[in-house]
């Protein structure tokens, strides 16, 4: 069980940092992000919201969700729990940011964007078993 | 085995114990070490897999959507006129509820009945749906027509009589009306007119427009690229085909 719950921080983790690194690369290439299904992808990423202090936000991700990665491998090699519950805490950031864009893609931009909205779902995911994570381990 | 234990004294033996304790500690200090690597070395080969997919997979032609003229290739579910292995080819993406494409219709009409087969002209659907709301159902009307052979005649129909359609509700009757008069199976163009397969055509066109990059109806490729728009006759001939 302990296992499943820490493999399933780290396949999460993965998919958030494949998802951030597609629109980080995207952003870098100077190409607009077309969505089919939704079209809102270019307006929320070429919205001003979408660049923070020079860099992009999926940036930020890119390094959060390999953050997460890292210290999970880094609990996994050492069996220290202070990795792990390090990387609990990280998710209550990620969960906070994710927040705050999927606020802004709904009542500022007014459109939405696929992939910000998978990164939310993940970062949320990673916030719930970040907070099980912390309280089973004691505060 | 026991009797040569025996045999050696008990400093021996303790000896040996020992000796065998420091091997196993040092196996699995290197079993230890072999795991960690192994973890280590697959987390690079996971992270280095997956950048270079980001990668690959945001630099992919089929991604890049808006790269600089994706103009899509004249295919066989194009509207066409003249001679097909023609090397001078113009496509047209416009939209028939647009004033300037109504007005730039007989230039064109004029133009493929004077060069006919020296030159090759597609015509693909951008109807404007935000401001023109009969331009999509214009589009479909064309297409069903294109079903039983009269696309074109559909064509210039919805392009003649514009004012007519352009602000009834109705819009949709008056192109059954048409279809009349081109002598169509009407009962089998109202099955068509709200068909997927239509509708999937027009919208199809539409991305295409998109993907090279149009705005603005009508918009001309001459040989791929996009051309400024004529502002006569003459100059739409000349720039077409210049030797004539």
């Amino acid at each position: 069980m302990k296992n499943l719950k820490t493999l399933s921080f780290l396949t999460l983790s993965l998919i958030g940092f494949l998802d951030a690194s597609y629109l980080a690369v995207k952003h870098y290439l100077g190409e607009p992000v077309v969505c089919s299904l939704l079209e809102g992808c270019e307006e929320v990423l070429t919205s001003k919201y979408a660049i923070v202090a020079g860099v992009p936000v999926a940036l930020f991700g890119v390094f959060y969700y390999l953050a997460v990665f890292i210290l999970i491998i880094l609990y996994w090699d050492t069996g220290k729990t202070q990795f792990l519950r390090f990387a609990a805490y990280l998710t209550i950031l990620g969960f906070a940011a994710s927040l705050w864009f999927v606020y802004l893609q709904l009542f500022v931009i007014g459109a939405i964007c696929l992939y910000c909205m998978a990164s939310a779902i993940t970062s949320t995911i990673l916030f719930m078993l970040g907070l099980f994570i912390i309280f089973k381990t004691g505060l | 085995m026991e009797n040569e234990n025996n045999n050696l004294s008990r400093k021996e033996r303790r000896e040996l114990k020992r000796q065998e304790k420091t091997a196993e500690f040092a196996r699995e200090a290197k079993n230890k070490t072999i795991r960690r690597i192994a973890l280590w070395g697959s987390v690079a080969v996971v992270l280095g897999g997956a950048v270079f997919g980001a990668v690959k997979f945001a630099a992919s032609p089929a991604n890049n959507n808006l790269m600089a003229s994706a103009l899509d290739t004249i295919s066989g579910n194009d509207w066409f006129l003249g001679d097909k292995n023609s090397k001078i080819t113009l496509i047209e993406y416009s939209d028939f509820q647009c004033p300037a494409c109504a007005s730039y219709y007989p230039l064109v009409k004029q133009l493929n009945k004077e060069l006919g087969n020296k030159i090759l002209f597609v015509y693909r659907h951008f109807p404007l749906k935000q401001t023109h709301k009969n331009a999509e159902p214009a589009a479909w009307a064309a297409e069903t027509a294109g079903k039983q052979g009269k696309f074109w005649g559909m064509h210039d129909m919805i392009f003649e009589n514009q004012k007519v359609w352009s602000d009834q509700k109705n819009a949709e009757e008056l192109f059954i009306k048409y279809a009349g008069e081109l002598s169509l199976d009407i009962a089998k163009f109202k099955e068509d007119f709200g068909s997927k397969e239509v509708k999937e055509k027009v919208e199809s066109d539409y991305q295409s427009g998109l993907r090279a990059g149009v705005n603005a109806t009508p918009t001309f490729f001459l040989n791929g690229k996009q051309m400024q728009n004529p502002r006569s006759y003459e100059e739409l001939k000349n720039t077409v085909f210049p030797d004539a």
